[in-house]
């Protein structure tokens, strides 16, 4: 195990400043989703169960939309515009949507209807991805480092700021800022860090993975942070542990790389595309598919040990999928793709 | 007062008619001399109404964005794929060829083989990219594969190669002006040009090569119309043969046909003499001046031929005939001149170029039948053949017709006038404005372009079928979020309109660039709310896209539509007009609209505005004559009304066949009246004539149909005869006009003939009886 454990230095800085903000000119004006007969036909961005027998989509326009089957969806009252780029169902009632404007938006009825609980458009940053653990501990993540920690199932979010991922020698500048200039300091942490594309729950153990090969575990549900050393220095965006226990992640341009569960060797499998590869769906048996732009749709029937390709004639770009009653249910740039993957 | 000039020009108009002859020889000669200078001439805003708001909007940033004057080739391998030598020497040839014809802005010429149709795609450490052919380029196997390969990665298949690769595309747009020359563009010789030099030189074996284009369009349109020489002179044998059953003499046959031609000698010369040149969409007008003047012809000959069997010389029995003739004539040409002159009031320069054509040839006709045939006539030596006229006098036809003006009949042919009438205009009410079907609407949709169009619209993701809103803003609006949000919203209720197939805009190239700017990750895929992020989204999208001007305060968003019906254009417009009500404020404009749709949508709305003044003037003008030469408002009466159920029949025949209301039928209506009125005053001249002599209404009837009868059949034959011809055509507008008018001329005489009686006998009733 060769896992670097950096300091967990944390801060929390005050939003009430952005908060102020925002109540003035345009950016106050929440616009809500509009009923579109499109929508379940436009750019989506991600797909999540909502318990076992429902699914929830989100994507561009505020758009969010639940079903039953798969086939028929329906939109839901949300009260933005912006573009959701994640959703997170704890259970059948209890949902967080997260996007573009640093908005979080959460669910009590099972995605019928959705508030907002933050939406901050001068941050102009997005945020990729939430989870809670329980009804009340939550944790959003998104670009340029953003972190952001809820107690109390979302009604106050706190921003972190986690100087682990720093690069030493921007340790060391930010250091200097600091001292000499508070505001110039703020400036510059603002757009420091790397993104922080996705959040993954593995038992106790929380998985962040993001842009330049930044990949870590937390075992305090993301109070600090061990980084695993560098193995690739493009994104990865996706990342699962495999029913035998090894973990599968992925990445930019076509890039797969598995850990045996019984060492810690990052092994590079071979997939033969150039493709940005999104999310990783298990089907019920023994599948493993990788969803990725373009019609990429990789399958392994070896636990990710090889993949081989089934691209999409349509070549739409496939970003997240689940695997419902049978049938690959994927969110493309042209909405919903159910595909049929029978064997 | 008004007697004695009409006979002052009668007899000096008789007294010197050698020096009347030796004027029209003259007039005919220089007008012959002119006619033959008269040229084809085809330009594109002269088919649109350039005072509509669109329109203005359209021409105002035509120069940003180029107007819809584009050129489409794309050029086809039936045997599979494109990757094969031969293919892309073929390929390389049009577009070389393409890039060297004058007129084309070569800058705008793009395909495979322009070297700014390049890939780019994402590395670790940012991008990469290079032209789709690279400059060692081989048609070997491998070099094709890495075109193949880069085609995939530059995003360019749809547009610049086809869904399915059998395909590949050459676009260019035109100038306004020939460069080398600077005169104004020739767009028939460009058209001439993409046959000649670009499909018939690389268009062989498994290649072919399919053109699409205004200009392509125009040269096909111009290439039919040369076929109308054909219909010509199909027209002018078969109204010879009618003629000639009509007078069984040659000279009574070559007279009147001869005297409509000079009529349209003198037609084309002096639209030559005035500059006009001869649109395709008008080139029907001279065949409609021959009918009528034929028409004319024969109800003059009718007329002398019977003074002669009455005992009168040719020459004072043609005397008399032009007195006789010379108000009912004058006066159903006067109508048919005003019914055309009513066209001056639609705002598209075509209708009105065919309103001048039009009334200039019906006034000639004034002159060349109504005297210079008598005159003509005044010559000959007519023998009275006893067979002519013998329909005339088989009283048993005109008997059983002069029954229709007897009450009881009257009221059956009144009954089901009504139920016509009822019925048509229920059924009339489902007309539509506007092109119904798909492909470019002049020509078939078996067409050679037509067919290149569908080809073109199935295997690529292209619609010729675009409508521009124009979007206008304030300088570098394209750097702020909110506009281009506003933008992007906009886009997306429009999306969400049936029949909008898709759309594009500054505004959703930038969503799409800005997640190529994040390694290609969708989740990018939104209008960057920072001002330099935006600023990089767009940057790189030069103006030569016509997705924003030079300072981008001018964007469009361009709505790529299923069709040009009718039907999808309203929708359309409706859903453009309420959102950009909704989004729209000081700052950020909505503007309707550019692009070829954009076009038809303002045509249509101009057609439907100007359709009731139209018809309006055209009955004001028919109605103000009938008064005039009648002073009778019961005339009036039985002359417009059946003129008005006829107009409404031909709405519910539109309606059955499918036959849009167009720049192209809508003058038709206009015509069809014009021209139809003639039956009813011919007729009626004669029956008032004979009812102020105290003759009751069935007698009346029955001498005018003695005197006119069988000239009215033989007119409304005639006419018929002369637009049916048409039926034939290469262009389907004239088709159109050509059921539309044979239509109009053949119920309209029906209706002279049964329905107008019948009015009359109830309009004209105590009277008769009582004098009986």
């Amino acid at each position: 195990m060769r896992l670097s454990v950096a300091f967990a230095v944390i801060y929390f800085i005050s939003l009430s400043p952005v908060f102020a903000d925002t109540t003035a000119s345009t950016i106050a004006k929440q616009i809500p989703a509009t009923e579109s007969p499109l929508a379940s036909k436009s750019l989506l961005l991600d797909i999540s169960p909502i318990g076992k027998n429902k699914l929830v989509a989100v994507g561009q326009h505020g758009h969010i939309l639940v079903s039953s089957d798969g086939n028929k969806w329906r939109q839901a009252n949300v009260p933005v515009q912006v573009t959701l780029t994640s959703v997170f169902f704890l259970n059948e009632e209890l949902g967080w949507a997260v996007g573009h404007d640093s908005t979080i938006l959460h669910s009590q009825d099972g995605g019928l209807n959705w508030q907002v609980q933050q939406y901050l458009p001068l941050l102009e940053k997005p945020l990729f991805d939430v989870y809670f653990k329980d009804s009340q501990q939550g944790i959003a993540v998104g670009a340029y480092g953003q972190v952001f920690r809820t107690l109390d199932g979302g009604n106050t979010w706190k921003s972190e700021f986690h100087q682990e991922f720093l690069l030493a020698d921007d340790v060391e500048y930010l250091n200097e800022v600091k001292a000499e200039d508070e505001a110039a300091y703020l400036d510059e942490i603002a757009f420091i860090l790397p993104h922080f594309n996705g959040l993954v729950q593995d038992g106790h153990s929380l998985f962040l993975l993001g842009e330049t090969g930044l990949l870590a575990k937390s075992d305090d549900f993301g109070i600090t942070w061990q980084q695993f050393d560098a193995f690739y220095q493009g994104s990865f965006f996706s990342l699962a542990r495999t029913k035998a226990g090894n973990v599968l992640v992925a990445g930019l341009r076509g890039h797969v790389y598995r850990s045996d569960k019984r060492s810690s060797q990052w092994n590079e499998i071979s997939t033969d595309t150039t493709a940005l590869l999104n999310d990783i769906v298990f089907a019920n048996d023994q599948r493993i598919f990788i969803l990725g732009n373009n019609g990429m749709l990789l399958v392994s029937t070896d636990d990710g040990e090889s993949f081989s390709k089934r691209p999409q004639q349509d070549g739409k770009t496939l970003i997240a999928g689940v695997w419902f009653k049978g049938k690959l249910i994927a969110v493309s740039d042209v909405g919903i793709k159910v595909i049929d993957l029978a064997q | 007062m008004k007697i004695s000039l009409a006979n002052r020009i009668e007899v000096g108009l008789f007294r010197h008619k050698i020096l009347v002859l030796m004027l029209f020889i003259i007039t005919s000669a220089f007008f012959l001399f002119q006619a033959t200078q008269i040229r084809l001439d085809a330009s594109f805003t002269k088919n649109i109404p350039l005072n509509h708001s669109y329109m203005k909007t359209y021409l105002k940033h035509r120069a940003n964005f180029g107007g819809a004057n584009n050129i489409l080739i794309s050029v086809c391998d039936s045997d599979g794929d494109i990757f094969n030598a031969d293919f892309f020497n073929a390929l390389k040839g049009v577009h070389d060829k393409l890039f060297f014809i004058p007129g084309v802005d070569r800058i705008q010429v793009k395909s495979l083989f322009s070297p700014n149709t390049r890939f780019v795609e994402v590395v670790e450490d940012g991008f990469a990219g290079g032209p789709v052919i690279p400059a060692d380029f081989q048609p070997t196997e491998a070099g094709l594969a890495i075109v193949k390969g880069n085609i995939e990665k530059a995003g360019i298949v749809g547009s610049i190669v086809a869904d399915d690769y059998s395909c590949a595309m050459v676009k260019a747009a035109l100038l306004e002006f020939n460069p080398d020359t600077g005169e104004k563009l020739d767009t028939l010789e460009i058209a001439e040009k993409l046959e000649q030099e670009v499909r018939q030189e690389y268009e062989h074996n498994n290649i072919s090569v399919h053109i699409i284009g205004f200009a392509k369009m125009v040269g096909d349109v111009a290439e039919g119309a040369k076929g109308v020489v054909l219909f010509f002179a199909l027209a002018i044998a078969i109204t010879a043969v009618m003629v000639y059953i009509f007078s069984h003499s040659i000279r009574l046959t070559i007279l009147p046909i001869l005297c409509s031609l000079v009529a349209v000698v003198w037609q084309m010369g002096m639209l030559s003499s005035l500059g006009f040149g001869l649109d395709p969409m008008s080139i029907l007008i001279p065949f409609l001046v021959f009918a009528i003047g034929v028409s004319h012809g024969v109800q003059m000959i009718n007329s002398v031929v019977k003074k002669v069997a009455s005992g009168l010389t040719p020459a004072s029995a043609a005397q008399a005939s032009f007195r006789a003739l010379l108000i009912p004539g004058g006066v159903a040409l006067l109508s048919d001149t005003v019914g055309f002159l009513t066209l001056l009031s639609i705002d598209i320069g075509i209708i009105k170029e065919l309103a001048i054509t039009a009334s200039i040839g019906v006034a000639m006709i004034i002159l060349t039948n109504l005297v210079l045939l008598p005159v003509l006539l005044s010559f000959t030596n007519i023998k009275v053949n006893a067979k002519v006229g013998q329909l005339s006098e088989q009283s048993a036809v005109w008997s059983f017709m002069a029954g229709f003006a007897s009450k009881g009949p009257a009221r059956v042919i009144l009954l089901v006038t009504a139920i016509l009438f009822v019925v048509g205009f229920y059924k009339g009410q489902g007309l539509k404005i506007g092109e119904l079907h798909a492909g470019a609407p002049a020509l078939h949709e078996s067409s050679r372009y037509n067919q290149d169009t569908f080809l073109i619209t199935d295997r690529y993701a292209i619609s010729v079928d675009y409508m521009s809103v124009i979007i206008e803003t304030n300088a570098n609006a394209c750097t702020y979020y909110d506009t281009m949000s506003t933008i992007d919203r906009f886009q997306w209720q429009m999306e969400n309109i049936p029949g909008v197939q898709s759309a594009v805009s500054l505004a959703s190239i930038s969503k799409i660039v800005n997640a190529g700017y994040n390694e290609g990750n969708p989740k990018w895929r939104v209008i960057p709310r920072n001002q330099q992020t935006l600023v990089q989204s767009i940057a790189r999208v030069p103006s030569s896209s016509g997705l924003l001007n030079s300072d981008c305060s001018v964007m469009p968003v361009i709505l790529f539509l299923e069709d040009h019906k009718a039907d999808t254009i309203n929708t359309v417009i409706e859903a453009v007009k309420a959102t950009a009500n909704e989004l729209g404020s000081e700052q950020v404009q909505f503007k309707l609209a550019s692009g070829p749709v954009g076009v038809m949508a303002a045509t249509n709305e101009a057609v439907e505005e100007a359709q009731l003044p139209m018809m309006l003037y055209v009955y004001g003008a028919v109605i103000a004559l009938c008064l005039i030469s009648f002073r009778s408002i019961r005339a009036t009466l039985v002359v417009v009304l059946p003129l008005y159920v006829v107009s409404t029949l031909a709405q519910w025949l539109m309606t059955a066949l499918d036959i849009g209301l167009t720049v192209s039928t809508l003058p038709v209506i206009a015509l069809g009246v014009g021209i139809g009125v003639d039956y009813g005053i011919y007729i009626l001249s004669t029956m008032s004539i004979k009812l102020k002599e105290g003759l009751n209404v069935h007698d009346a009837y029955l001498e005018a149909l003695k005197e006119r009868g069988s000239a009215v059949l033989i007119t409304g034959l005639t006419l018929a005869i002369g637009v049916s011809t048409w039926f034939f055509s290469d262009l389907k507008f004239q088709v159109d006009m050509g059921i539309l008018l044979t239509f109009m001329f053949l119920v309209n005489m029906l209706a002279a003939i049964i329905v107008l009686p019948a009015l009359s006998a109830f309009l004209w009733p105590t009277k008769g009886h009582d004098k009986k």
